[in-house]
């Protein structure tokens, strides 16, 4: 029965051809435009380490000016942490499972022969940062603590740069030269891209960064002389009897982020309670003049503080549903306009036995066609619409893949919308009197 | 106007199909207005000026990465180099430059007593006295710097210049009084760190589109040397930016002691910052343009259906006398009724998006004005496509009122 339907509703879409291909196009623009901007609002707004997230911290301690306006959340607190507080924490006793330090610089790296040095970020931070991150490893593996403490020259490279440098061979032991430095390659990690990049994702842009390619033991990059290349902010000069980098160090400029594991509700309780501890010591020595104001959050919260998800993207979801329910109005008129002018024919398959049920349901597999060709067009303009998004913006190529989940759900509301859009005029058409059409012809 | 009434009567026959496009053009006028204005919006602050020459200004960031180069003398080479090249108008140093999104913000002190909340933010911008011409800064007060106010601060010096020429709008949010030139300010609370207003420029914006401190800037005669990072801006003669911007990359290439890492003309700079916008306005605008095309085409669509309905009731009119104009006005007076009904509940629901959106993104308040020309954008789109339809139906020959079909 279906398939005699399913040749019916063909049958009618061809001898209407422009007003079906209307429907079929308002729709899948509709479900097109809606598809685009919701799937970056999915992924921007989704979790980047799903089986983690709940256990991993970052924290804010607020050591800013005493003068500033009262904190009342975390988002009123700086994102990052001094490089003196952070240091402290990593050499301290803590009820952390894992702490991790660390912050963004770079340096211009020299390859071995012909090719011209080019400039590389680089991830400084500790020996935890992998394990807490679950990095997945090509070769070799992370670093140890003895390595941070001898503030070592090595270095764990991304499989992308193995790649370049070394046609992807297994390069453990050889060197990468970065400014006039030489660092041994431990390790090499395989792709990895957390989207958004949790761990360092103060601001949309650092958010959806690339990860480094390279990652050195913290403390060799502060012996290396590397300045932090995402935001530095200070509320207070540093100490000018101090020489100036050791002024910077040990100053109240935030300029470095700081993660901890925490796996149980106590653990969590207890590392608060151990960060108010230290701040109530280092207010003694005049540090920490504003209110306690620690906090810790997990991952997905972390995202909420630094509010990942631009205003922009949400302004765009609204109203590019709104656009869908204009596309699903015009090919409801349509659909009426459509059905008003079958009554004929549906009157005179009344005549010849068929019930309203089967009136209605041959209309209904018509527009659930109309509504799947609406869907599979919807997902060739989505497609379309993230190219469009990805040469946009900056920063978005982690963003726009159109996902399983998404494809499935195109089809699947473009379908619901079309039948629930068509129910009224099949409705309609199946309740015509037959008689009063077939008098009239 | 004596047809409304029939016409009225008519339309009530068929009242869903007139709801259903009385929403359609609702929604999307709410739509169309409340994307027009964010278009609007976004495009002023696009277009808002920088105060540099945009078309003929170019940035440069190299990194050096050789040690045992002096960095200093460097700078000097370099700078004197590009300043010789022809084409060349003027070339600085600087550690960031307008519209970049990336800089150096600092706050400045009127008094020993201020309070460091109350304190004035601006951006800072360290270039050398090159920097007021490559800039392209109208200096409407006071002088420029001298090359013996330079100071370096580097990793081992903490020396700080001590003479700064400011944006106006810096001058007047330091000295409301419009007596800044001459005035001392101070870097740090307490007096400390004490800095005098040499110069007053008119206008220059920062490195951060979007501060309510956009206009606050300043510049200093001073040079950093933190890492290998160094970045020159350089402004040519008009029309000249692309030769100009080829032989600054070559020379600087020459050296290998450094990679050239940035070419970029400030115009491309400036997009790249407000790319977030840009992606904004041309969405909005592909929005509007198929959203037009859409509810236009459904008219039609709804239309032209409606007159091969009515085939035989026009045959009828014309049978009975009615001229091709009456037939052709019935249609445009049938769909000016819907589309106002559907205006009047479309200024509704524009209010109410924008309200939503202000409440929730701070998107602003539409002004007024956007509403009557919304309004009538619609209506004419509404009476445009219509007409194709109704055209067709005046053409319906008197003679099909005697057929059967």
């Amino acid at each position: 029965m279906l398939n005699y339907y399913l040749r019916l509703a063909l049958a009618s879409m061809r001898r209407t051809p422009v007003l079906s291909a209307l429907m079929v196009l308002a729709l899948g623009l509709g479900i097109g435009a809606f598809m685009t901007t919701f799937t970056v609002y999915y992924l921007m707004s989704g979790d980047p380490i799903p089986h983690k997230s709940d256990v991993l911290f970052a924290v804010q301690l607020d050591n800013w000016d005493p003068n500033d306006d009262p904190t009342e959340s975390a988002k009123d607190v700086q994102p990052q942490i001094t490089y003196r507080d952070g240091t402290w924490l990593m050499n301290a006793e803590t009820p952390a499972s894992r702490q991790a330090h660390m912050y963004g610089t770079g340096a211009v790296l020299v390859p071995e022969g012909d090719e011209p040095p080019f400039e590389e970020r680089i991830r400084a931070t500790w020996h935890t940062f992998f394990e807490m991150f679950d990095v997945p490893f090509l070769y070799g593996q992370p670093w140890s603590r003895v390595e941070d403490n001898d503030r070592a020259s090595i270095a764990i490279i991304g499989r992308e740069l193995n790649d370049r440098l070394f046609d992807g061979e297994n390069s453990l032991g050889r060197s990468i030269r970065l400014d006039d430095s030489f660092f041994q390659v431990v390790g090499v990690i395989d792709d990895w891209q957390p989207v958004p990049r949790f761990y360092h994702a103060d601001g949309t842009s650092r958010a959806l960064a690339d990860t480094e390619q390279i990652f050195i033991p913290m403390n060799r990059a502060i012996d290396q002389e590397w300045t932090p290349w995402g935001n530095t902010n200070c509320w207070k000069a540093n100490d000018e009897d101090l020489p100036p980098l050791e002024g910077f160090l040990q100053g109240e400029c935030v300029w470095t982020q700081f993660w901890a594991e925490l796996e149980t509700p106590r653990q969590v309780a207890d590392y608060k309670e151990f960060l108010d501890n230290y701040v109530r010591e280092q207010k003694k020595i005049g540090r920490f003049e504003r209110p306690l104001n620690t906090f810790i959050s997990d991952v997905m919260e972390w995202m909420e503080v630094n509010e990942i998800v631009r205003n922009d993207n949400r302004v765009l979801v609204r109203l590019s549903f709104l656009f869908l329910l204009v596309c699903v109005l015009n090919t409801v008129g349509l659909l009426m306009a459509k059905f008003m002018g079958k009554g004929g024919e549906v009157a005179l398959r009344r005549a010849m036995g068929a019930s309203r049920r089967a009136v209605f349901q041959q209309n209904l597999v018509e527009v659930g066609l109309i509504g799947v060709l609406g869907g599979l067009a919807g997902i060739g303009m989505a497609w379309l619409g993230l190219r469009a998004v990805e040469s946009l913006y900056r920063g978005y190529q982690h963003l726009v893949h159109l996902d399983p989940v998404m494809l499935a759900t195109a089809i699947f509301t473009a379908t619901v919308f079309a039948v629930l859009a068509g129910m009224y005029p099949v409705w309609r058409v199946s309740r015509l009197a037959p008689a009063s059409l077939l008098k009239t012809q | 106007m004596k047809d409304i009434g029939p016409i009225f009567r008519a339309l009530m026959h068929n009242r869903m199909g007139a709801l259903l496009i009385a929403l359609q053009i609702a929604l999307t006028l709410a739509i169309v207005i409340n994307s027009a204005f964010i278009i609007q919006q976004r495009s002023a602050d696009i277009a808002s000026p920088t105060g540099l020459d945009e078309a003929n200004t170019a940035i440069f960031y190299t990194n050096l990465f050789e040690p045992n180069v002096d960095q200093r003398q460097l700078y000097r080479d370099d700078l004197e180099a590009i300043r010789a090249m022809p084409g060349v108008i003027a070339a600085t140093h600087t550690n960031s430059t307008p519209a970049s999104g990336s800089g150096w913000g600092e706050d400045l002190y009127t008094d020993a007593e201020m309070q460091s909340n109350d304190a004035i933010s601006f951006g800072k911008f360290m270039v050398d006295e090159h920097g007021l011409e490559t800039f392209n800064l109208d200096l409407v007060a006071g002088r420029n710097f001298r090359p013996d106010e330079m100071r370096v601060r580097d990793m081992t010096s903490t020396e700080r210049p001590k003479v700064m020429v400011v944006s106006q709008a810096l001058a007047d949010e330091l000295f409301p009084d419009g007596d800044a030139l001459g005035k001392t300010v101070f870097d740090e609370p307490g007096g400390k760190s004490p800095i005098q207003i040499i110069g007053i420029y008119s206008h220059m914006q920062h490195a951060w589109p979007g501060a309510s401190s956009i206009n606050r800037s300043a510049l200093l005669p001073e040079i950093i040397m933190f890492g290998g990072g160094m970045e020159y801006v350089v402004r040519s003669e008009p029309g000249q930016l692309e030769t100009v911007m080829a032989q600054v990359e070559e020379y600087l290439s020459k050296n290998r002691s450094r990679i050239v890492d940035t070419v970029r003309s400030f115009e491309e700079s400036k997009q790249r910052t407000y790319s977030g916008d840009i992606a904004m306005v041309k969405l909005l605008t592909a929005v509007i343009v198929v959203l037009i095309g859409i509810t236009g085409l459904g008219i039609v669509g709804l239309a032209w259906f409606s007159v091969t309905q009515r085939q035989k009731q026009i045959g009828t009119r014309r049978a009975l006398g009615a001229t091709r104009g009456d037939i052709v006005r019935y249609f445009m007076v049938e769909n000016g009724l819907i589309t106002t009904a559907g205006l009047v509940l479309g200024v509704l629901g524009t209010v109410a998006l924008n309200w939503f959106l202000d409440t929730n993104y701070e998107t602003g308040r539409i002004p007024l004005w956007y509403l009557p020309a919304g309004m009538a954008v619609m209506w004419l789109l509404g009476q445009a496509a219509v007409l194709i339809p109704a055209r067709r139906a005046s053409n319906i020959p008197p003679a099909l009122a005697t057929r059967s079909i």
